[in-house]
């Protein structure tokens, strides 16, 4: 009886938090909103001028934003990567965490992990060049280079946080499959493999945002080839001697749809904490 | 037993290699070649000369470069305590039985997915008449101009920013962790009185060092390695006072004629924070094997 | 499972390695030549775009495409390490134009025809801007842009203020429009490239054009040519907004459109963000006065777009029509009304007014390059300008620059001395 009063009251407070919190989140997209809705001609540098309404409230904006990134296009390429990418990130740093995190007794093992994980620190900029160059001799100027790049970056973040989840997965659950003469192979798809889901979703959502909003490399790999991607299309909003930040916010509200419905969707599958059953 | 270990270390070592393969030739090896740049006066094209160690030597009697990294020292630190603080948090809040779960996860995700264009419009609106305009109202003068217009504060800007995009994922990152985290032992928790601070210490906490350990490299990476942020909001102004290092690396390596000079710095900064994670990921798996 | 994801990955990999191959015969098409421009003016984008539909559609022998991304730079960098050259650039004027002559892969273009068309103040900045000089022409000047003050015409007539044309009447012009009640000018250096604006604009009278060469061959330094152009910079300050560093380039062209200040220190190339927020301003341009003698003012005005073609092109012919058809006396007029440019061809091309007051520089070619085409992008003296503005101390900012100049031009500095030594005696 007394757990549960405890529990309600801690509840009115993480609520309270949740919502000033959550005022941090909104006002912002408000801004976002309402400038994505303006006419150039409305900004103004004063604040009652900037939170203002806009006078119309018209989809022009978005309709020339679209126009202007070739939206459709665009966004297939962008689709295309950044799916093809999730899914193989997830195939293939899944089970390279499950090899590394199994294996953390041998020293082998244990190099590559460290090896692997501190590919993540390389700075971008020292391996532009070259990657620019390497991808053109492979022949890899394009799209599915930009995805093996992805891949490969990824690596490190993910492989760390799949072996990471690994940890609580008792080594029972594989011990109990090997007896009955299952291959670690199949184990791994089996049994593992879909223990991990929320790990996949997790990974899944932090790989999908990055490669989603990453300018860098597509511009130097892709460059020349005439093939867009929505964050590149974007950047014809922007130059230094002006900026219309009016088409630059349509544009950047209706890039954030397909992601933040896919974050919707996987977030589910991180709370559907399988581990849970499982361990009973 | 022994056919088994062998067709498991068998299975091993066939996922490693292609994968490993995979990893250095897209990795390691472009890593080489441009650590190479670091012994020329490259400018990233055309022709150009070995200067052997030339650049290791200026790299270490170069202000402006001393002056990014103790900069961006500085923001990661203060950052990822920021981060990890609130993060878990709003995880063990997010995490807890409260209504419209859905809707605050959904939610505290957006900062995440702003383009940095926006997220950079809207702070420096902001931090530009917003905050000064409320500082006025309340005739707090301290705030009465932009922090981002003043070299010593201005670094607190950039910090407010990336926490603030930073957040949400560390937060799923946890609330991931604190999915293996199993009922049974809140329950058994539960009924030896530990409830609150105490259970959090005791009970969770030790469950999710593992994802604690993720989120501070995580951080560490992020932001010792910030460059969006600083684009969007100060250009590494005022002052040069928020010049991060892999702003100083992409703007003159890449954007200028610095490349060889560059490429050093990376190789340098590359091996400190390599020293700094390893270290770090060692301390907290001998935290873990202790627990 | 196992099934399924080995013959998924099969098959993405398959489908790549179709979809390289086809990538890579793509680009060979119906027999006509193929001629790529990359230029770096975004802004254009859409006068390009034009330009491109144009020719195609009046030529059958030569396949045109224009490309404006942002970030040009570094795509023409990373392109150029990749050996996958365009065949024609349009590039400005700048440090990148004259790092591309010495990496030799710009091809001689003083046989091309159309050269004898361009004004020789231009064809002489261009020369300037080579490291060490090199025969031959490496770049075709197309617009050019100019720096100094736009000031609000609609608010000069109300007033009844006067163009200034020396400092002291600057500094008097400043005191007078203060007195009213009006702020002088809008500063956006949170922006810290706006920060050379007025530097480069002062610049042109107070130190002499070449004072980047002369520090090279180690005959003068900054600390003794940048004093008084330092001290009079500062000297602006005070007509500002009172924490300029706040505001960005952006927030100062919304300001000075929404009539907050009546001038602004920058170049031609602001006025369509400026007219985005206020369509009906009457903007108006003046040259900087910053010497006490009228007669020593001349126009900031550098090289905003040239083109140049690439060594490695193959049908230089075919690049030569191409160049034709884009500096022809009605493409050129279309693009600086455009843009607000000035033309480097000569000829009789109607100006936008927002030129007006610079206009008999233009004609009678008094013109000086922009300072800042000559600093390595890498050295920030945008920054430091900003450090000065900031800090107010100008030893510190002499010194620093005179430092910073010997530090980051150290290769270039050799490469011009072994230069002089070989052929100082014949100069």
């Amino acid at each position: 009886m007394k757990k549960t009063s405890t529990v309600e009251k801690s509840n009115k407070w993480v609520m309270v938090l949740l919502i000033l919190g959550l005022s941090t989140i909104i006002f912002p997209l408000y801004m976002t909103v309402v400038i994505a809705f303006k006419q150039p001609s409305e900004m103004t540098n004063s604040i009652s001028g900037i939170l203002s309404l806009p006078k119309v409230w018209s989809l022009n904006n978005f309709r020339e934003a679209m126009e202007v990134t070739d939206f459709w296009n665009s966004l297939k390429n962008s689709l295309l990567i950044s799916v093809l990418t999730v899914g193989l990130s997830v195939l293939i740093h899944s089970l390279m965490g499950y090899t590394l995190g199994r294996n953390k007794s041998s020293k082998f093992y244990n190099f590559v992990y460290l090896f692997i994980v501190s590919g993540m620190f390389v700075p971008f900029a020292i391996l532009m060049m070259p990657l620019a160059k390497q991808t053109a001799e492979m022949g890899l100027a394009n799209w599915f280079g930009v995805i093996l790049l992805y891949v490969v970056f990824y690596m490190p973040m993910n492989i760390m946080l799949y072996s990471g989840y690994l940890t609580n997965i008792p080594m029972a659950l594989e011990e109990a499959a090997r007896v009955d003469g299952a291959s670690t192979w199949r184990t791994y798809w089996q049994i593992i493999f879909p223990i991990m889901r929320p790990m996949h979703a997790t990974v899944a959502v932090i790989t999908a945002l990055a490669v989603w909003n990453d300018v860098m490399t597509p511009l130097i790999i892709m460059a020349g080839s005439a093939e867009n991607t929505l964050p590149l299309a974007q950047l014809n909003f922007q130059s230094q001697f002006g900026t219309n930040y009016n088409l630059a916010f349509a544009s950047y509200l209706l890039s954030l749809i397909p992601i933040l419905i896919f974050y919707l969707i996987c977030q589910k599958q991180i709370l559907n904490g399988v581990v849970n059953g499982a361990v009973k | 037993m022994s056919k088994h270990e062998n067709e498991r270390k068998r299975t091993f070592m066939l996922i490693t290699i292609p994968i490993l393969a995979l990893f250095i030739c897209f990795n390691t090896i472009p890593l080489i070649r441009g650590a190479l740049y670091s012994f020329t006066n490259s400018r990233g094209f055309g022709s150009y000369d070995w200067v052997g160690l030339r650049n290791y030597i200026d790299l270490f009697s170069d202000a402006r470069v001393g002056k990014s990294y103790l900069f961006t020292i500085k923001l990661a630190l203060v950052t990822t305590v920021v981060v990890n603080v609130l993060s878990l948090i709003m995880a063990l809040g997010l995490n807890s039985k409260i209504r419209a779960k859905g809707f605050f996860r959904g939610a505290y995700f957006l900062p995440n997915i702003l383009g940095s264009l926006v997220v950079g419009y809207i702070f420096n609106y902001f931090f530009t008449y917003i905050i000064p305009a409320l500082a006025d109202m309340t005739g707090i003068r301290a705030l009465g101009s932009s922090i981002l217009s003043n070299p010593s504060k201005a670094w607190i800007g950039v910090m407010i920013v990336c926490a603030w995009q930073a957040i949400a994922m560390n937060t799923i990152i946890y609330i991931s962790g604190l999915q293996t985290v199993p009922e049974d032992v809140y329950e058994a928790g539960g009924l030896d009185g530990a409830t609150g601070w105490k259970q959090f210490k005791h009970l969770t906490f030790p469950l999710i060092i593992p994802f604690f350990s993720i989120n501070m490299v995580l951080c560490v990476k992020n932001f010792l390695m910030v460059f969006d942020q600083i684009v969007a909001l100060t250009k590494g102004g005022p002052a040069q006072s928020t010049e991060s290092i892999s702003y100083l690396i992409y703007n003159n390596g890449m954007a200028g004629g610095q490349f060889g000079f560059q490429s050093a710095n990376a190789v340098v900064f590359f091996i400190l924070i390599v020293v700094f994670s390893v270290a770090q990921m060692k301390f907290s798996s001998s935290k873990e094997e202790q627990l | 499972m196992k099934r399924k994801g080995l013959k998924g990955l099969t098959a993405v990999l398959c489908c790549a390695a179709v979809a390289t191959v086809v990538q890579g015969c793509g680009s060979s098409s119906d027999g006509r030549i193929e001629i790529e421009i990359v230029q770096y003016k975004m802004e254009a984008a859409n006068y390009f775009k034009t330009v491109e539909e144009e020719f195609n559609a009046t030529h059958d022998d030569i396949h045109l495409t224009i490309s404006s991304p942002n970030d040009a730079t570094t795509i023409l960098k990373t392109r150029f390490i990749r050996e996958n050259y365009p065949d024609i650039i349009g590039i400005g004027g700048d440090i990148n134009y004259s790092y591309f002559v010495d990496a030799d892969i710009l091809a001689d273009v003083s046989g091309y025809e159309g050269m004898k068309d361009i004004n020789e103040g231009y064809l002489e900045i261009a020369e300037a801007l080579e490291l060490v000089p090199v025969d031959g022409t490496y770049i075709i000047p197309y617009v050019a842009n100019a720096a100094g003050v736009l000031y609000n015409r609609d608010m000069f007539e109300e007033h009844g203020w006067q163009i200034p044309e020396t400092w002291d009447e600057m500094l008097a012009l400043c005191d007078q429009i203060q007195a009213e009640g009006i702020l002088p000018f809008y500063f956006g250096f949170k922006d810290t490239w706006t920060c050379l604006a007025p530097w480069n604009a002062m610049a042109v009278e107070l130190a002499p054009a070449d004072t980047t060469k002369q520090v090279n061959k180690g005959t003068t330094t900054f600390t003794k040519e940048y004093k008084e152009l330092a001290e009079k910079y500062m000297e602006l300050l005070p007509y500002g907004p009172d924490d300029p560093f706040a505001y960005g380039y952006n927030d100062a062209c919304t300001a000075f459109a929404r009539g907050e200040s009546a001038m602004y220190t920058i170049g031609s190339y602001a006025t369509p963000q400026i007219l985005s927020v206020n369509p009906d301003m009457k903007i108006d341009s003046f040259v900087m006065p910053a010497s006490d003698d009228k007669n020593d003012r001349t126009l900031n005005s550098g090289i905003d777009l040239g083109f140049c073609v690439m060594e490695d092109c193959k049908n230089k012919e075919a690049a030569y029509e191409v160049l034709d058809f884009l500096y022809a006396d009605e493409n050129i007029q279309k693009y600086i009304d455009d843009q607000n440019a000035v033309p480097c061809k000569k000829g009789n091309f109607t100006l936008s007014s927002m030129l007006d007051g610079m206009t008999e520089f233009i004609q009678s070619g008094n013109m000086t390059d922009y300072q800042d085409h000559y600093y390595p992008s890498e050295m920030s003296v945008d920054a430091l300008l900003q450090t000065l503005l900031l800090e107010k101390d100008e030893d510190a900012f002499l010194r620093t620059f005179d430092t910073n100049w010997q530090r980051y031009n150290r290769d270039i500095i050799r490469m011009v001395q072994d230069y002089e030594a070989a052929h100082g005696n014949t100069n």
